[in-house]
Order: structure tokens, then sequence, then C-alpha cells
């Protein structure tokens, strides 16, 4: 018996329809300013006062911000849930998205529950040894409004055709 | 998170394409945007990243997703364009890793412009970006769309 369970299976044994919440992050002024001092230094993003001007009338996220909070999300979960990244099965990479949308505005204090679907198993052998896994990747923020979607293929290993066990590579 | 940015003139390509300055992502940029945003080893750990898919230390894909849209910025509104804000991403393709101290720049082709935006007082810029390194190989394409202010002036 092994205790692995999330990222420890083979591409074969990967379920559609398979969800997960990865947990939640509350947005800081100051991470969002941070993130748009290096990533999108206009005043209108890195100053609270000049936002008050801008189109948003007040400080919001920047668009990637939202997105690789996903991203860390994601490993934190599959670190508390599963055992470690170091394993090679477990390393998928991502290789692609698709529709990407920025739905809402995320200001300071917001609170983003992200959450993960898979929705296909496109029939693909990448380098002899990976398939993919599609995900609905989505967020939403403390009035249940979804700011936030965009699906995903990540790289998993397909099980060796002469392993008749699933643990053993 | 330091972003090494050198800056080279932007230019309009004979394609009709705009082309971004550049920016270098070192080593210590690479493993604190990984440290805060995307912790796995082979975006963390030399060694480690040497055992992995990848072969070496490489920055995260949303990295260069965030320093290309940064770049992208940069040139739209060095060419006239009011960018406010990216509202969609239809299609993100990483096709290759990029490695420690590679030079980042942009190439940029305009595509259809529509009326209908999100955000208010903007209309819709899609955009067709090549991510490439400083030996003009693609790393990663990006088709996006953006808010442009309509009235054509930076809020």
């Amino acid at each position: 018996m092994t205790s692995l369970y999330l990222r420890d299976r083979w591409f074969e044994d990967l379920p559609l329809g398979e969800f997960h919440v990865f947990g939640s992050h509350t947005f800081s002024e100051l991470e969002i300013v941070e993130f748009a001092e290096t990533f999108d230094p206009r005043p209108e993003l890195t100053n609270p006062k000049q936002a008050l001007c801008s189109h948003r009338q007040g400080l919001v996220a920047s668009p990637w911000l939202i997105t690789a909070m996903w991203m860390r999300k994601m490993v934190d979960y599959m670190e508390v849930y599963a055992q470690g990244v170091n394993d090679g099965r477990r390393n998928g990479a991502g290789v692609a998205i698709n529709d990407l949308q920025w739905l809402e505005p995320v200001r300071p204090g917001h609170t983003l529950t992200y959450t993960y679907e898979i929705v296909a198993k496109p029939d693909r052998v990448i380098r002899e040894k990976w398939g993919l896994i599609r995900s609905r990747n989505e967020a939403f923020n403390q009035y249940r409004t979804k700011v936030m979607q965009f699906e995903i293929d990540i790289l998993a290993e397909r099980r060796p055709k002469n392993s008749d066990d699933p643990q053993q590579q | 998170m330091a972003l090494q940015s050198s800056i080279l003139a932007t230019s309009i390509a004979p394609s009709g394409h705009l082309c971004s300055n550049s920016a270098t992502l070192d080593k210590d940029a690479i493993v604190a945007f990984a440290a805060r945003f995307d912790p796995q080893p082979y975006h963390l750990d030399p060694d480690a990243a040497a055992q992995s898919i990848f072969g070496g230390l490489c920055a995260s894909g949303w990295h260069i997703a965030a320093v290309a849209t940064r770049l992208i910025t940069e040139t739209l509104l060095d060419n006239g364009l009011p960018f406010i804000e990216m509202t969609s991403v239809s299609h993100l393709t990483w096709s290759r890793p990029s490695f420690v101290n590679e030079k980042i720049s942009v190439r940029i082709g305009l595509g259809p412009s529509l009326t209908d935006s999100p955000i208010a007082g903007t209309h819709s810029q899609i955009l067709e970006a090549d991510v490439c390194n400083d030996e003009g190989v693609v790393v990663a394409t990006m088709t996006a769309t953006a808010a442009i202010a309509t009235d054509g002036a930076v809020p």
C-alpha cells in the first residue's frame, strides 16, 4: 500500500471530473503594489492615491498576480496532500493554456478561492512518455463571483507498457 | 523580485510587427519569483533542475508571461497605443524553457481591433506575441486581448 495519491499516479489513473479546491488567498495592498512595481510599474498601479484617478477608481491586482497565485496555491495543495515534488513522475510541467480570462477586478482585501477540475485527456503521446491532463481552473472572490478562469494542459507520465504495478517506475 | 531590463530601441520591423525592448532574467529574479509563486525544484535549485525534465534551472512559465506582458505594455505605450490592461489570453504555449540569463524580448503582431471590451471607455486590440530569447528562438507564443483607451488618453 502506498499513501501517495494526488501526484503519484500515472496519466491513465487520473479520472475525468476529478475536482480540487486548492485554497484561498487574501490579497494585500502591499503585494499588489510590489508585483506591479516589478511587472507593470505604471503609477496608477503602484501608487494607491493615483490609482483613485484611474479607470478602476482604486488599486487593483495585476492580472498575472491573480494567475501566478493560482500556481502557488496548486503547489502548496500538492505539497500538503501529496508527498513532495521531487519524484520525476510528479513533476508534470505545464505546456499551454487556453481561454484565460480576467473577469472582475481584484482589490486589496479581496479573498480568492481557486478550484481545479480535470476536463479532458487529449489522446496524445509526447516524447514517448507523457500524456496531457487538461484542467479547468477558476477563481472566485468573497462574493462568490468568478474573477478568473483558464484551461491548462499539464504533462502526466504514462504508465510504461511493461509495467504491471502502477507504483513501480 | 529584481527584474533586470536592458533597454534597446523599440522598433517596428519591416514585417509590421512591433519589437519590444529586452529583459534579462538572472538567477536571483528566477528564484525570487519561483519562491513566491511557483516553488518547484526546477525553478529553485540548480542541482534538482539538472535532473528534471527541463535539464537546468529555468524561469516559471508565469514569470515569462508576466515579463512578456510588461514588455508588451511598454511597447504599445511607446507606439502611441494607450494600453490599459490585458483582459484575456485565448492561447499561450510555452515551447521551451528559459534558462538563467537568457535575454527575453517580444515580437508583437497587431491583430483585429474590436469595439467590444469588458472595461468601459476602452476597445479591444488582439495581439499575437512571440516571446524570443537572445538567439531568436521562440520560448512562448501568446494570443491576447488588450484593452486600449478609446479616447486616446492614458489615464
